[in-house]
């Protein structure tokens, strides 16, 4: 529908029935003026754009042709969020025009296409134009401060002419710094050099009793990084995978050092308990030969304590059967419950003996001390095998060794090992043969590096 | 299967505490084999389930209610027992307190085929234990009838059982902490011996290192 208004926009005539300057967005957006009018007009509150059918049946019904005190006054926007009207009738125009942009000196002058409203103002990305501050120093003050050995002032010269030439992109300096003229300098000369020259600029000018703010710059750290980096990119291929299978040896060994002595520390507990338990046996036979049995109750809380099956304390009020305390807790494994029944029908002990309260005790108590083998057997196991494995390289290294004092078994510990090769032997201890070859490869593995060290 | 309910009186707030009344009892069952199908119904078996006191008191002083839960193929599985008639009964019960036990009906001698005319028993032995009973349940404990006049027995001896599983126990006790002292002396010697091995490698391999360089 074009409008005579939109004809005069298009064709540019001048006087229009409203157009008063610029189009804001208040214009685009707000662009239903006509509506508001019609609203007040007509008496029957319409429902609001954008307002719910059944909000709007709240507030406003047939039924009740009252209006509602609380219907909002203005509803031109509605409920909705504004959403700015496209295809609004006026056009702002473009005009082309000449420009000069600020950043440039030459003042030269192109075209553009532009609103014809900002004509005549400056070219806005002009200001992106950033230069840098590179300082300026008289003779005097080179001879006074900024005199090096290293540098002449020709080449200090060239340098900070350079500098101020490609704002302080010491790459593209260093690139085309004059090095036939002058030494061979590489980034890290040339920014040392810079910076101290700005930083004792800086401290000179400043005014007397004030601390200025100097850039210092670390050109040793800065060589070292290079060269680090350096080598790093230069590294072979190999390099990179000698680097990466030694970290993972490290792991490897600090897990079994952790391993290792974790074994120890479970190992130490576990004497330490099976020593209670004995000691506490003694002290109850003594009481039952006493026949004290009230005496006896009292040493009953230490059982608990020793390792093996912790069962729960009944001490709540209530109701309860004596044959729940024989159940064992459930932080007592399948493997374990397994072991333990195995040893108790090996006994012919019943696996639910009749639940008087001493049984109960007892059978709990000797449980409690399966679970204690069943720990103790395999700690002794592992190390049966340590042990072994340990033999074998002490035997190896006395071969490839063959030291002063290689017989079979050194000095003064002869026979004390010999007595502990026996009991070895006849305990015989049961591995399973898949712990036994992981174990083998693992140890067999480090040995063999450690062979390889010295 | 049955569970079994004791109720506390309307005072039941107040315990007593520090006390501890074991009262055991027996429960099980007992069943005879037809010998073949009865031919009106099909049953096999007569069977009877039970609890009652291991010794001669009445139970119903403190036990108002034993039920039973056969298995679900049963018609009505939850069969109460109240057939207590004495002197509980106090309808204003604040506190239930439930017991569930678990028996498993034994109708077949499980070793021998033979003698199938045989009545066959499944008894247990277990205890209730009561802690901190109430004032008036201790009362109620502690004041129980005789059940009998005449001799109160079990199918099975529970005295010579309980004998000889003490027996069994403590024998196995025995060998366990006899099992105990051993290893863990072995586990001290080897673990000594390891050490001792590792010493000696340490030296060798330092030797072994002076010699190299």
């Amino acid at each position: 529908m074009a409008t005579g208004a939109d004809v005069r926009d298009i064709l540019e005539l001048a006087g229009g029935d409203n157009d008063a300057g610029p189009i804001s967005k208040k214009d685009i957006i707000n662009s239903d003026k006509k509506k508001a009018k019609k609203a007040t007009e007509t008496l029957t509150f319409k429902r609001p754009e954008g307002m719910h059918r059944e909000v709007y049946a709240l507030l406003y019904s047939d039924k009740n042709r009252d209006a509602p005190p609380l219907l909002p006054s203005d509803t031109t926007q509605g409920y909705r969020t504004v959403k700015a009207k496209l295809g609004c009738k006026k056009v702002r125009p473009w005009k082309w025009m000449p420009f000069t942009n600020p950043a440039r000196k030459d003042g030269a002058i192109f075209h553009h296409w532009r609103r014809a409203v900002e004509e005549g103002k400056d070219y806005p990305f002009g200001r992106f134009n950033k230069t840098v501050q590179v300082p300026v120093y008289s003779e005097q003050e080179y001879q006074m401060y900024l005199h090096d050995d290293g540098w002449t002032k020709a080449e200090t010269d060239h340098l900070f002419d350079l500098c101020k030439r490609f704002d302080l992109r010491f790459i593209v300096i260093h690139d085309r710094y004059d090095h036939q003229q002058y030494r061979k300098r590489s980034v890290e000369d040339l920014k040392e050099r810079y910076y101290n020259i700005c930083g004792k600029l800086t401290k000179v000018r400043a005014v007397t009793g004030t601390e200025p703010k100097i850039y210092i710059f670390d050109a040793g750290h800065e060589r070292r990084r290079k060269e680090q980096l350096e080598r790093l990119f230069n590294r072979t291929p190999e390099q990179v995978a000698e680097e990466e299978y030694l970290i993972q040896e490290l792991r490897k060994i600090e897990t079994r050092k952790k391993e290792r002595e974790k074994k120890a520390q479970d190992l130490q507990k576990l004497i330490t308990a099976a020593d209670s338990t004995t000691e506490m046996r003694r002290a109850e036979r003594k009481a039952t030969k006493k026949k004290l049995p009230q005496k006896r109750e009292t040493e009953k809380p230490a059982v608990p304590e020793t390792a093996g099956i912790k069962f729960p304390d009944f001490k709540s009020a209530g109701v309860s059967l004596r044959s729940q305390r024989m159940k064992l807790p459930s932080s007592v494994g399948q493997k374990k419950i397994k072991a333990i029944e195995q040893i108790l029908t090996e006994q012919g002990v019943d696996l639910n003996p009749m639940p008087t309260e001493e049984i109960v005790q007892m059978f709990n108590e000797l449980r409690s001390d399966l679970v204690l083998v069943y720990e103790l057997k395999q700690a002794h196991s592992n190390c049966e095998y340590e042990q072994q494995m340990l033999r074998h390289r002490y035997e190896a290294l006395m071969k490839s060794g063959g030291g002063p004092d290689s017989q079979a078994w050194p000095g003064p510990d002869d026979i004390k090992t010999e007595a502990k090769e026996q009991i070895i032997d006849v305990v015989g201890a049961p591995l399973t043969p898949n712990s036994r070859k992981r174990r083998e490869s693992a140890s067999s593995s480090s040995s063999i590096k450690k062979m390889k060290k010295p | 299967m049955f569970k079994r309910m004791a109720e506390f009186g309307p005072d039941s707030g107040g315990r007593v505490k520090g006390v501890t009344i074991v009262k055991p009892i027996v429960f099980g069952n007992v069943a005879r084999y037809f010998g073949k199908k009865r031919e009106e119904d099909g049953h096999t078996h007569q069977w009877t389930v039970y609890v009652k006191p291991y010794r001669n008191e009445d139970m119903s002083a403190y036990v108002k209610k034993i039920q039973f839960k056969l298995h679900e193929s049963y018609g009505n599985p939850l069969r109460g027992m109240t057939e207590f008639p004495s002197m509980l009964r106090i309808d204003q019960c604040e506190v239930v307190l439930q017991v569930t036990l678990y028996h498993l009906l034994k109708l077949f001698q499980s070793d021998s085929s033979a003698m199938p005319k045989k009545t066959v028993v499944s008894e247990f032995y277990d205890e209730m234990i009561f802690q901190d009973p109430t004032a008036m349940m201790q009362q109620l404990l502690n004041t129980t009838r005789q059940l009998t006049l005449g001799a109160y027995k079990h199918e099975t001896e529970f005295a010579e059982l309980e004998m000889r599983t003490r027996e069994k126990l403590e024998v196995s006790k025995k060998k366990t902490s006899l099992e105990i002292t051993e290893l863990k002396e072995k586990l001290k010697a080897s673990r000594e011996n390891i050490n001792f091995l590792k010493e000696e490698i340490r030296k060798l391999e330092e030797e072994d290192q002076i010699k190299e360089h």
